[in-house]
């Protein structure tokens, strides 16, 4: 393996952080969305938006060069602004960039932002709702699938929960642990999609939809977007927030498939879990909170494995021991995550790993003392990921 | 009953080959499963494409194979994401690995959902959904001795 860059770790800060409305958003745009996210995290941080000179974010599947719209939007021009493409996996992807363009002096302050109108797509007809798919039909496959009536991301993902039980002995209570667990999470956020409770009976009542997973394994359809801001840690020391220190980040992209080899139930968080933590010098016993991109529940269960927290074939048990929750061992997804705050691909999973180390929220939501936070970011059909890890400056 | 469920068939959508399968489908049609093999390093490959992603050498053959494999892994749909499933629920959709290394997304059919296992052994079977375009499929080797 190639010894990741350490000359990076600390050198960048999240100095502001933002979430749109989330949920049931009717009538507002996945760019609305977003430019809503991207003008709370720019009040959060007390910049203005003419200090930005770099925009890093990611569209709808069918858009084309996103962060032109947003420029225009936001009124600015930028020294750097792209557009990535790596799905979930993207938008920390995003941070990692702007904190490379940031040290290379190619930009000063960089937002990196993602919004979705899932919601709104997904309930535009009855049949979109039973599709329940958001990429155009151009971007789905013509064979090798379709004729077997595989369609969507459900089946794809539920795979690997069927293999992983096959191995590991892993059942549908374990699954239902993390569902439940962050169910309790997004009680405790006023802003989240889910405000009922959810116990272990509802969740195995719940219909099912590609068994092994029923309708409560399922991430959210949601309208959603989340923001961060992100400059030099010289420059963080000005401005009105604690500043949030980018200790390390890490990529890797299983292209040979989610179908090839054993990547279904070693996913691509094990490498790229690995060289965050050589980047920031820590390991999983140093990390006080996760915040996991929880499409499903079962991979919720498989990212841990892979990124060190229990062993290969010990996340069911590890999730119902109570690890996940509020006090537990580590507690993860502390804003409900996917699976219950709203489905922004990982955007919103960054912004909760900020402000938990801003340690700013009331104490049945904060995790206590936490000087370490994990995020994961998963996509791409399966295959790309990406890890961030925060650290309390 | 039976013509129902051949109507239901002829609903489902049919794969649109790419120049690089179209190969592999009008095999399929014939009732043989057929992938490309290299003929620089042997490897046998699925999707088919022009180049071989172990040696990247662009000369292969079309080889049959035993249609002989095991469930690497499988689902179970319950929900109809497409009309012409409405009467296959509970449908499961698997990926067989075949004996030869190369694994195909399939159904497996012939067999109730529940009894359907990773590492299961399998042996292809062919569905006939119109007179141009037949679709391999897999069913327990147990249950195919007479096909």
């Amino acid at each position: 393996m190639i010894e990741p860059s350490r000359e990076l770790r600390d050198v960048c800060a999240i100095v502001g952080a933002g979430h749109s409305r989330l949920g049931r958003v009717p009538g507002v745009s996945s760019l609305d969305l977003l430019v809503e996210a991207m003008h709370n995290a720019i009040v959060d941080a007390g910049v203005k938006v003419t200090d930005i000179d770099g925009i890093i974010c990611r569209g709808p599947d069918e858009s084309y060069a996103h962060h032109q719209q947003i420029g225009a939007r936001l009124g600015i021009n930028a020294r750097f602004s792209t557009t990535l493409d790596n799905g979930g996996a993207s938008q920390i992807l995003g941070v990692a960039l702007a904190t490379m363009a940031i040290k290379a002096s190619m930009a000063s302050t960089v937002i990196v932002g993602f919004g979705r109108d899932s919601w709104s797509r997904t309930h535009s007809s009855k049949e979109a709702n039973v599709r329940n798919e958001t990429r155009p039909d151009s971007l789905l496959a013509h064979e090798f699938g379709p004729e077997y009536g595989y369609f969507g991301a459900v089946a794809a993902h539920a795979f690997g929960a069927t293999r992983h039980m096959h191995l590991y002995g892993t059942t549908r209570d374990h699954f239902g642990a993390v569902a439940v667990a962050f169910r309790e999470h997004a009680l405790r956020n006023p802003d989240a999609q889910m405000k009922k409770p959810l116990t272990m009976a509802q969740y195995h009542e719940s219909p099912p939809v590609v068994a092994p997973f029923g309708m409560l394994d399922c991430s959210l359809r949601s309208d959603a977007a989340g923001a961060v801001i992100i400059t030099s840690r010289a420059r963080a020391r000005d401005l009105r927030q604690p500043p949030v220190s980018i200790k390390g980040f890490g990529s890797f992209n299983n292209l040979r498939g989610w179908f090839a080899d054993d990547n279904m139930v070693t996913t691509a968080a094990k490498n790229s879990g690995e060289a965050a933590y050589r980047m920031a010098g820590l390991g999983p016993d140093d990390v006080d909170t996760a915040q996991i991109y929880d499409c499903f529940t079962y991979m919720v269960l498989t990212q841990l494995e892979d990124y060190g927290f229990c062993k290969k074939g010990e996340g069911g048990p590890f999730v119902a021991s109570g690890a996940l929750r509020m006090g537990g061992r580590l507690p993860t997804n502390t804003s409900g995550g996917q699976l219950s705050e709203a489905h922004a691909e990982g955007m919103l999973q960054v912004v909760e790993g900020a402000r938990q180390m801003r340690h700013i929220y009331p104490a049945e939501r904060q995790v206590a003392g936490a000087e370490i936070a994990l995020v994961s970011g998963h996509g791409g059909n399966q295959v790309c990921h990406s890890t961030l890890i925060l650290g309390r400056a | 009953m039976m013509d129902e469920r051949t109507n239901a068939s002829r609903k489902k959508p049919a794969p649109r080959p790419s120049p690089e399968s179209k190969h592999y489908w009008q095999a399929a049609r014939e009732h043989r499963l057929e992938l490309p093999r290299c003929n620089a390093c042997g490897n046998m490959w699925f999707p088919p494409s022009q180049s071989c992603p172990h040696c990247l050498a662009a000369d292969f053959t079309w080889t049959r194979v035993s249609g002989l494999g095991k469930v690497f892994s499988f689902v179970t749909y319950h929900r109809v994401y497409h009309p012409a499933f409405a009467n296959d629920v509970p449908y499961v959709v698997a990926l067989v690995e075949l004996d030869e290394g190369p694994r195909l997304l399939t159904n497996i059919v012939g067999v109730p959902p529940d009894k359907v296992a990773c590492d299961m052994r399998v042996r292809v079977v062919f569905d006939d959904y119109s007179e141009d375009v037949a679709v391999p499929k897999f069913a327990p080797l147990d249950a195919t001795a007479k096909s």
